[in-house]
């Protein structure tokens, strides 16, 4: 392998700050939330310490996990606000256009190791479908976290917005066990996340890593869907 | 002015004394009071009682008294379902306003399938003219939840099903007030895989208001406050969404529980033998659904005010909730699937075994990637 190659480059803008900036607020918080989520279920041994002397006393643990819910729930706004302004921003996949399915099974044949591989996408079909799910799962949390923060007054404003979500469940049981559930495959989710962009990045040259930073994609090839920027 | 009106009220209770209480002259707690010799100031405390009884203000006392003095006492019938009578049990068991007071002065309980001493035909014919008498005008209290399954035949009462003489009733009814979470939420007995198809009686009444009054069995003084409540204003008190009494059901149990700071400083008893649980640090650890259940035991508390099942050291279970009877187990935050463990437990399993997919997943891509990449060499050669 030769150390210096000449190869020519195109770049292609395709992330804007709204959707940055969500994305690693959202990564960020999620490690908190699950930290913390995960502590306020089942608490530290409180009888081999001195609680009083304690820093991970349970009021800390769970304002630091509001702290965060209410910061994820402002920067998903944000995003939500983004793809609003911004025609570039995509909160879902295009299933309304046929070629989407087609190029759906063509991904995961290839990332069943079935196929060779597949054509390069600016937006992976099947990475976008996986994306759907998270925001379908983010919106569960989100659901499900704030029908139980605010039933401690349930005739608040805030109650009368989330209360429903205890009722649908059947019981605020329920809402515990979903809240709890879901975020364990919002953490299997993210093993795969991580490992599907570290290998497009390194096995297919996709520039995923640095485009979450840059908002900008610097390929060699030229992407199926290059036609779809705006 | 006070003389007056009791001199009054004397003169006609004295009457309806002497027609020997016919169902027709109906008589106001006041009256009530008088005919058992009562003096005004032991009225008034009774009104005092009952106002912080039901949840109100001392603003709200000069009503209660109003209504006390003027609302004849309201005809309840007291029907009982597929339940075990707890419920009951709880109710005999209020101490402020005594439970036979109540039954004997506060309301005119013309049929009850536990309390009476009549039975038999001439009691099922006394039910049939007391719903016509007072059609529209009774109070229809419901125990017990409605048996489905089979056409009803795992409750019966008095030859027909429970359903039955649950909707004849209800037709009728000015109020419903659901006693307990059976015939709220359907009870023990509607837990999987609920053989009698148990159901609470909402979806049974013809889609009259149901107030829910939940409990596993309800705290006595919110048994008769809400059906004093709905007997002296003669309408239905504050409901939540789910049609339970704010009054009484507006907090959950944690929020108001008195173990709460040692669940915010992190706290924990970690059995129920360990000095954590001797010391009365909070049970959450333990299983407690206090975080869960909306009821008044952590103010009200029981039997006058002197324990609830937190302060005698066991986990709440969240009796009042709907559905609680199948969220077990009660001694643990999250259930266990057999040998799997909790979703802990299958979550970081699940994880693991994502880590170990990845990583054989990538060996594979490199393999497949390095093979292509010959192929394709091999073919330009």
């Amino acid at each position: 392998m030769k150390a210096e190659k000449d190869v020519k480059r195109k770049e292609y803008y395709l992330f804007s700050p709204f959707l940055r900036i969500f994305h690693w607020i959202m990564a960020s918080q999620i490690v908190i939330l699950f930290v913390t989520g995960l502590l306020i279920t089942k608490p530290m041994d409180a009888n081999s310490t001195e609680p009083t002397f304690t820093l991970m006393s349970m009021d800390l643990v769970r304002d630091i996990h509001f702290l965060a819910a209410f910061i994820f729930t402002a920067s998903l706004i944000l995003r939500i606000y983004g793809f609003i302004v911004n025609k570039g921003d995509r909160l879902f996949p295009r299933v309304w256009e046929g070629h989407f399915y087609s190029e759906t099974v063509e991904v995961a044949l290839h990332y069943m190791l079935l196929k060779p591989h597949h054509a390069p996408f600016l937006r992976n079909p099947l990475a976008r479908m996986s994306y759907a799910g998270l925001y379908a799962m983010v919106a569960v949390e989100i659901l499900t976290g704030f029908a139980m923060y605010f039933m401690n007054s349930p005739f608040t404003t805030g109650g009368k917005l989330f209360g429903w979500v205890n009722t649908i469940l059947g019981s605020e049981m329920m809402t515990h066990y979903v809240h709890h559930y879901v975020a364990w495959l919002i953490i299997v989710f993210a093993l795969g996340h991580l490992y599907m962009v570290i290998r497009a990045e390194f096995m297919e040259g996709e520039s995923e890593v640095s485009s979450m930073f840059s908002g900008k994609k610097i390929l060699a090839h030229t992407p199926k869907d290059a036609n779809e920027l705006e | 002015m006070c003389v007056e009106v009791e001199e009054n009220t004397a003169c006609k209770n004295v009457k309806i004394f002497k027609e020997g209480r016919k169902l027709e002259k109906r008589e106001s707690l006041w009256e009530a009071y008088l005919r058992r010799g009562f003096s005004r100031r032991n009225f008034l405390k009774g009104c005092v009682a009952l106002t912080s009884l039901m949840g109100l203000s001392t603003d709200m006392l000069s009503k209660v008294v109003e209504a006390a003095e003027t609302k004849p006492l309201p005809v309840v019938i007291w029907i009982h379902g597929h339940e075990c009578t707890g419920c009951d049990e709880s109710f005999i068991r209020s101490a402020a306003p005594l439970a036979s007071d109540v039954v004997l002065t506060s309301i005119a309980l013309e049929y009850d399938h536990l309390l009476s001493a009549a039975c038999g035909e001439p009691f099922e014919a006394h039910l049939d003219e007391t719903i016509q008498k007072y059609y529209g005008n009774y109070i229809l209290a419901v125990e017990g939840a409605v048996s489905t399954k089979d056409n009803g035949v795992y409750c019966m009462s008095g030859g027909h099903t429970f359903t039955h003489l649950l909707q004849k009733a209800a037709k009728g009814a000015a109020a419903i007030i659901a006693y307990g979470s059976c015939s709220a939420y359907g009870g023990i007995q509607a837990a999987k895989p609920n053989p009698t198809g148990s159901s609470g009686i909402e979806h049974f009444v013809g889609g009259k208001t149901v107030i829910k009054v939940p409990g596993c069995p309800p705290i006595p003084e919110v048994m008769t406050g809400v059906v004093m409540h709905v007997a002296l204003f003669g309408t239905v008190p504050p409901l939540d969404g789910d049609g339970r009494p704010k009054q009484f059901y507006g907090n959950r149990i944690h929020d108001t529980c008195y173990r709460r700071p040692f669940f915010d400083a992190g706290m924990f008893a970690e059995n129920y033998d360990d000095a954590g649980s001797k010391a009365g640090w909070c049970l959450y650890k333990l299983g407690c659904r206090g975080p869960e259940t909306y009821n008044s035991c952590g103010n009200i508390r029981w039997y006058q005010g002197m324990s609830y099942p937190i302060q005698s050291g066991a986990a709440c279970i969240g009796c009042s909730n709907s559905n609680f009877w199948d969220e077990g187990p009660f001694s643990t935050r999250l259930p266990a699937y057999g040998k799997l463990g909790d979703v802990d437990k299958i979550g970081a399993g699940l994880a693991a075994a994502t880590g170990i997919g990845v990583v054989g997943h990538a060996i594979a891509s490199v393999i497949q990637r390095n093979n292509r990449e010959n192929l394709l060499e091999e073919h330009e050669e």
